[in-house]
């Protein structure tokens, strides 16, 4: 497939008839910076390209032949000669496809550099991540990596490559736009045009081709990819330029931490997870925990263990995780876990205080349960374990016994009880819940 | 004139016409148009203003006036007459069966080259508008551009014409069949902006850690608004897609997000929903919610009972700078605030306003406020 984008200018054509443009001259793209984003399919490119124009009316075309651009997104700023060159009028010709003509009125003749900026589709990016834990589990090396994919249907070639990480709002994909027959489309298809909401694209991302980079290996001479926040963003610039052509993906290392520490964290809670403890590695985006510079990107972590003097690894699981502001705890979900058990057992059930109404029958009472619950942890390392109970009633109460640990009221109806086991231990304790039902929740009194 | 399509004229001498059954003789003289004036003030339909100058003879003149392969709405077809309104007179229209066209009579009181003015709505022609706005680094103003987009799709073509907007002057542009045109309508620079927070109790998850791996994004708008202070003000701003960029400052420039926009009228606001904002964090909960002052009826059921109501929300700001966060609380029904240690604003009957101010986050940590409401419902039947 033949792609291009291609620039050609014509000397003024006269009497309005734009059709056919016969003198023209290619200038070559000069520069090019690619802003890509992840959370839409979407590419903000910018390109700078010298023009050669003539005093009065010159006639500039542009055209897109197989490329994924939004020709409503087309701009074309000089950058030089500010207030004698006026590019007011974009006009999409009649019959032709992907291709724009910009009337343009230049007070001076020569060489005067514009910049184009326009909307792609096509190219897109990913945030990666591989973790591998210390023997000990109480630290982790954090690698985090950027792959960026072209499907765009067009050559990049020593662009500057930016990534952008943030929800941003569209109303209509930049794929979409790109194919329609009439840029604006046309007042037939008003309604569709006016309504047209976006989703967020759940865009397939190709498998990549580039150079694998070792887990655990430092990223040596590895670019470096400066991040800073702008409005609801985070932009990622790669050290100089990349060339990306249309098909291929690459991987970049984005930051690596040593040493983070981290808490084995397992969580229990019958109601969300079933009757399953899952292991959770919980640390936070801040300095003490060697981070805390900027956003983590949300991605797919994969985590190892080190589990020995030869190097040799173990795969403990991977997770997905969301987008982590700086200064926010991360709990990394690995999956239901089988070494630390949870088993809340019903010792006791009775009823109580029974309240009747005017005909006899019963109108309020309390339903008591005992309930113990034993947690063992069979691993060689220490661990922390959450345990949530929610109950069906806001009209509760609990008396607690045993080693219960650090509890909370979560809200209304859930309570959680966070104990801390040293390696092959085991902790019971028991509350006994007591309920208020029917009219004995007049009784009740936080 | 270049003419795919087409709008004929015909004017016909009375003579011609022998009888009602014959099939319909037209003698053709096809007065060039002249003036021709593309309306385009009414966002829902597009009226075209055309001059001609007919033929006229004294006594009793047919004009026929039909078209092809474009829509007009026959009803909306008017003649005005310029020259000699007061010796020329329409007498009636008549529409000939299955044809696109129509046939004027028109009384003469001379002979005249008669310049008339016909008006009609034709489909498929109109303009859409769309703004893009660069705002500064600080994202305190933006320097705003509008476009106007014609777009031609109604089987004629336009090769000269005055298009009228329902302001300013009006301008002369050609547009041909299946053409859009954009063109620069609108600059404004640094035209002042708000930037706002919104987190709404009833659209978005109060439990931000019930979800898995789902960041809960706080829509971010920003506001403008159509005054003179602004800059603007002069015209009310017609509704269109509007794109958002900000200045990085390195020389370039990020894509911020986009919005439709509704008609600003003047000294209205203009709110554009530009992405969401993931490091302003709310979680809320209720903590309580029981049944107290019980009233019972003979029987002992309860018929009436008020509500003990305790909700806190936790909002934590990471971000690196200040906010201020628009909270949106709803409590149904008749209701009365025990305690709310945040102060409000009552927008309606059922709707409280929270202005939070959130400082940046620290090294410490992220910046956090904690709202708790305590609140009664009040004679709630169950």
């Amino acid at each position: 497939m033949k792609r291009f984008i291609h620039i050609l200018l014509a000397a003024a054509a006269t009497g309005g008839a734009w059709a056919k443009v016969d003198l023209s001259t290619l200038p070559e793209r000069e520069t090019v910076q690619l802003t890509i984003y992840n959370s839409a399919d979407l590419t903000l490119v910018r390109e700078s390209r010298p023009l050669t124009v003539k005093e009065g009316a010159n006639s500039l075309q542009f055209s897109w032949e197989n490329t994924l651009i939004d020709p409503t997104s087309l701009e074309m700023v000089p950058k030089a000669h500010a207030g004698q060159i006026d590019i007011s009028e974009l006009v999409y010709p009649a019959r032709v496809r992907n291709l724009g003509l910009w009337k343009v009125q230049s007070e001076v003749s020569g060489k005067v550099p514009v910049e184009i900026t326009y909307l792609t589709s096509g190219l897109s990016w990913r945030a990666f991540y591989m973790g591998t834990l210390r023997p000990d589990e109480k630290a982790m090396r954090l690698e985090g990596y950027v792959v960026v994919t072209n499907n765009s249907g067009e050559d990049y070639e020593n662009a500057q490559t930016r990534l952008i990480v943030g929800k941003v709002h569209i109303l209509d994909q930049i794929a979409e736009l790109a194919r329609r027959q009439y840029p604006y489309g046309s007042p037939q298809d008003r309604q569709v045009f006016r309504d047209e909401r976006s989703e967020t694209l759940g865009r397939e991302l190709k498998v990549y081709f580039g150079q694998a980079v070792m887990a655990g290996a430092p990223a040596s001479k590895g670019k470096e990819i400066v991040k800073e926040g702008l409005s609801e963003y985070f932009l990622y610039t790669i050290e100089g330029t990349e060339t990306i052509a249309t098909g291929w993906s690459k991987r970049l290392p984005s930051f690596a931490a040593d040493a983070v520490p981290v808490v084995n964290l397992y969580k229990y809670e019958e109601e969300r997870y079933g009757g399953q403890v899952i292991r959770f590695l919980s640390f936070a985006n801040d300095a003490e925990h060697k981070l805390g510079e900027t956003p983590i990107p949300g991605g797919v972590l994969k985590v190892y263990r080190d589990v020995g003097e030869a190097g040799h690894l173990s795969y403990e699981g991977q997770s997905a995780f969301k987008y982590i502001p700086v200064g926010e705890d991360v709990e990394l979900n690995l999956g239901a876990a089988a070494d630390v058990v949870v088993e809340p057992k019903l010792m006791e059930v009775a009823t109580e205080n029974y309240r009747f109404d005017n005909k006899g029958s019963v109108s309020g009472w309390d339903d008591v349960q005992r309930w113990r619950i034993e947690v063992r942890n069979t691993r060689d390392v220490a661990v922390k374990v959450e345990i949530r109970r929610n109950f069906p009633t806001s009209y509760w109460k609990l008396d607690n016994e045993g080693q219960v640990g650090v509890y909370e009221v979560e809200d209304m109806d859930t309570v959680k009880y966070t104990l801390e086991l040293e390696p092959q231990t085991k902790q019971t304790f028991e509350y006994v819940l007591r309920m208020y039902q029917g009219t004995r929740a007049e009784d009740w009194r936080k | 004139m270049k003419v795919r399509t087409s709008m004929l004229m015909a004017v016909a001498g009375m003579l011609v016409v022998i009888a009602a059954a014959e099939a319909r003789i037209k003698l053709v003289a096809l007065p060039e148009r002249s003036e021709t004036v593309i309306r385009l003030d009414n966002p829902t339909a597009t009226l075209i203003e055309e001059e001609r100058v007919l033929t006229l003879q004294k006594g009793l003149n047919k004009v026929d006036f039909s078209w092809k392969s474009v829509s007009i709405d026959p009803d909306s077809i008017r003649l005005t007459v310029l020259d000699h309104p007061e010796d020329v007179t329409l007498l009636n229209v008549s529409y000939p069966p299955n044809e696109a066209a129509l046939v004027w009579e028109i009384a003469s009181g001379g002979d005249y080259a008669e310049r008339v003015r016909i008006s009609y709505l034709l489909s498929n022609i109109d303009r859409l508008v769309t703004y893009k706005a660069i705002a500064d680094k600080a994202e305190t103003k933006v320097d705003l551009r509008s476009y106007l987009v014609l777009r031609n799709f109604s089987g004629e073509d336009f090769e000269k014409a005055r298009v009228l907007l329902d302001y300013g002057d009006s301008f002369e542009q050609g547009i041909a069949h299946e053409e859009t045109k954009q063109m620069l309508f609108l600059k404004g620079d640094g035209v002042p902006i708000t930037k706002v927070w919104k987190w709404d109790s009833a659209a978005l998850p109060w439990d931000p850690s019930k979800l898995n791996n789902e960041n809960v994004g706080i829509p971010v708008s920003y506001r403008i608004v159509n005054d003179k202070k602004s800059g603007l003000g002069e015209f009310a701003l017609w509704g269109g897609k509007a794109r958002l960029f900000q200045d990085d400052g390195h020389e370039s420039t990020i894509f911020l997000g986009e919005d439709n926009s509704a008609l600003v009228p003047v000294g209205e606001k203009m709110e554009l929903y530009i992405g969401d904002s993931r490091d302003i964090v709310v979680t809320q909960r209720k903590m309580q919610d029981s049944r107290i002052n019980l009233r019972k009826n003979n029987r002992g059921d309860v018929i009436l009972y008020d509500t003990d109501e305790v909700i806190t929300a936790k909002i934590e700001n990471f971000k690196d700078g200040p906010a201020v966060l628009t909270m949106i609380q709803r409590i149904d029904g008749q209701w009365d605030m025990e305690k709310c240690n945040m102060k409000y604003e009552r927008k309606d009957a059922f709707t409280l306003e929270f202005e939070i101010e959130l400082p940046a986050r620290t090294a410490e940590g992220p910046a956090v406020k904690e709202l708790e409401m305590h609140y009664h419902r009040r004679n709630v039947r169950p």
